[in-house]
């Protein structure tokens, strides 16, 4: 299954990989909007020890615990194969979050209920944003 | 092959789903003595208070093609009396005798009603583990101003809360010392008792009900320590017990049905969820340990054996999440020792707090920052070992940039399962 690959050595915690993943998912898909206004959260994250950096995004588990822990289906595989959670039945009880082993899932909030926020790995492109964003071959789309 | 599922919530529905993967021929039958589709038992106290409502998705476990779609056959509305594991059939309520070749036991657990009370039969009584519970609450509602919740678990905490938002006068009485007990030690069950009573939930710890009293309908609900509470109703959420009635002696029960590391308590017979007793990786004892995460898992394993894929299960361990007002915890394994490491952090609302022993991780809180709760949970669960990195455990910031390259590289290329 191809997925998106962290090349730590390559990163230069430039943090386009957020701008592109919050752009991505906002409703506008305009980067000023996205970042200032609708206050996207991004599903991978730039974390820096320097000289260490590197973007972390869902590794998309064969057997993902997320799944198992989800109390009403809300996470799932879609027919790609990737885990996805479907926003209008979450309802941010967080037990993802417990059992994520790569603690990637992050708390947001939709209307009345929380919501989890994760990769999607960008159903609707070829290249997810983050990897077409990355100048520097520090996140790639591969087999894994 | 006709395989048989006592049970239609997460363990039974789990189960299902790993025989239909694996044998798409097979006969599957879910019994359950519900009425509904497989539903989110969480979700509970929202729907009592009108936050979610049956005609919402959310509100169920499973879409509603989903039976169809696996072709599972299910028999709603009936009660297994008994089971007969040598001549491998299942007598129901109606008499009706079901023969099996396998057999999986997912039928869940039960509000626990204390005998040493008085005055339980009342009307105005309630208990809040499954549907038909709940939608009495539900229904009388409109009828109650003042409730008393007896034990501070997480259903009597949560619903607490929640009927307190609503305008209801509610105490909460916890034998305890504390309220979340098992899920929380002192200092983060204090930041929950705070949130608890800010929204006006009158909380007594130390303190049990020995009596309730009315003609009909409760009215009083005297305590051990002789105070007396009036009220219109009273929510029994002391804790859950396996539904093993129905079992013969071929099935051991100790607490809950005793199964091995595939899930098996008989000859093509298993058992998963609440109902069963497995290897709690860090009290290192069997038990039931009855939530929703560890029911799927099982429910899963017991499936795949039952169709002849053996899966060894590794055991599990308690774990939980909730949120009450503005404070959200996340805990796992034991909460409190004195005679293993301990490390605490704690600075404004957060709170971080993590048990070692042997260089293992068994036990952690975190609350109000809880994002990476599960590479503790993945620690635990692998027994990993922990000498080097716990330093950085007390980091608000914790993540991957803690861990040495070699280890997080291979863990982030997925070279090491997890």
């Amino acid at each position: 299954m191809k997925l998106v690959k962290i090349n730590e050595d390559n990163c230069v915690y430039c943090h386009l990989c957020e701008v592109a993943c919050k752009t991505e998912h906002s409703e506008s898909k305009d980067i000023i909007k996205a970042v200032k206004k609708e206050n996207v959260l991004s599903r991978c994250t730039a974390e820096l020890n320097y000289p260490y950096s590197a973007s972390i995004m869902c590794r998309h588990c064969d057997d993902a615990p997320c799944i198992f822990a989800c109390q009403n289906g809300s996470m799932h595989k879609d027919e790609r194969g990737y885990v996805v959670v479907n926003p209008n039945t979450c309802v941010g009880c967080w037990m993802c979050v417990m059992v994520c082993p790569y603690g990637v899932i992050k708390q947001g909030k939709n209307d009345m209920w929380g919501l989890s926020i994760k990769c999607d790995l960008c159903p609707d492109r070829s290249i997810p944003a983050c990897v077409e964003a990355c100048p520097n071959e520090a996140l790639t789309f591969e087999e894994l | 092959m006709k395989y048989v599922i006592i049970g239609n919530s997460v363990a039974g529905i789990n189960a299902a789903t790993a025989i239909r993967q694996n044998d798409t021929q097979g006969e599957i039958l879910i019994i359950s003595d519900e009425q509904t589709r497989c539903y989110s038992r969480p979700l509970l106290p929202n729907w009592v208070i009108g936050e979610v409502s049956l005609s919402e998705e959310r509100m169920f476990y499973r879409r509603s093609d989903f039976y169809e779609k696996n072709n599972f056959k299910i028999l709603l509305g009936q009660k297994v009396d008994s089971i007969d594991t040598k001549n491998k059939t299942i007598m129901s309520s109606n008499s009706h005798t079901i023969e099996y070749d396998k057999l999986v036991i997912a039928s869940g657990a039960n509000a626990i009603l204390p005998k040493n009370i008085s005055g339980i039969d009342l009307d105005g009584v309630h208990t809040l583990t499954n549907i038909k519970g709940a939608k009495k609450l539900k229904e009388n509602l409109d009828n109650i101003d003042s409730i008393v919740i007896v034990g501070a678990g997480l259903i009597g905490t949560k619903m607490a809360y929640d009927l307190s938002k609503i305008g209801k006068k509610v105490v909460l009485v916890e034998l305890a010392k504390r309220v979340l007990f098992p899920a929380l030690d002192d200092y983060g069950a204090l930041l929950i008792e705070q949130e608890l009573k800010k929204a006006g939930v009158e909380v007594i710890l130390n303190d049990s009900v020995v009596q309730l009293n009315g003609d009909k309908k409760v009215k009083e609900v005297v305590l051990a320590s002789n105070k007396k509470i009036q009220c219109d109703a009273c929510l029994l959420s002391v804790g859950v017990a396996p539904n093993t009635s129905f079992v013969d002696s071929n099935i051991l029960i100790d607490k809950g049905i005793v199964v091995d590391d595939t899930m098996k308590a008989y000859d093509d017979c298993y058992a998963c969820g609440d109902v069963a007793s497995i290897y709690d990786i860090v009290l290192n004892i069997k038990r039931p340990i009855p939530i929703l995460p560890l029911a799927a898992k099982e429910g899963f394993i017991a499936g795949l054996n039952a169709c002849g894929v053996e899966t060894k299960f590794k055991g599990g361990f308690a774990m939980n999440s909730i949120e009450i007002g503005n404070t959200g915890f996340i805990s796992m394994g034991i909460v409190e020792s004195d005679n293993d490491c301990v490390l605490e952090f704690k600075k404004d609302s957060e709170y971080r707090k993590f048990i070692i022993r042997d260089n293992k991780l068994i036990g952690v809180i975190l609350v109000n920052n809880v994002e990476k709760a599960g590479m503790f949970n993945w620690m635990i669960e692998k027994g990993f070992d922990v000498s080097w990195i716990k330093d950085a455990f007390l980091n608000s910031d914790f993540g991957w940039k803690y861990f040495d390259k070699a280890f997080r590289v291979l863990r982030l290329d997925r070279k090491l399962k997890g």
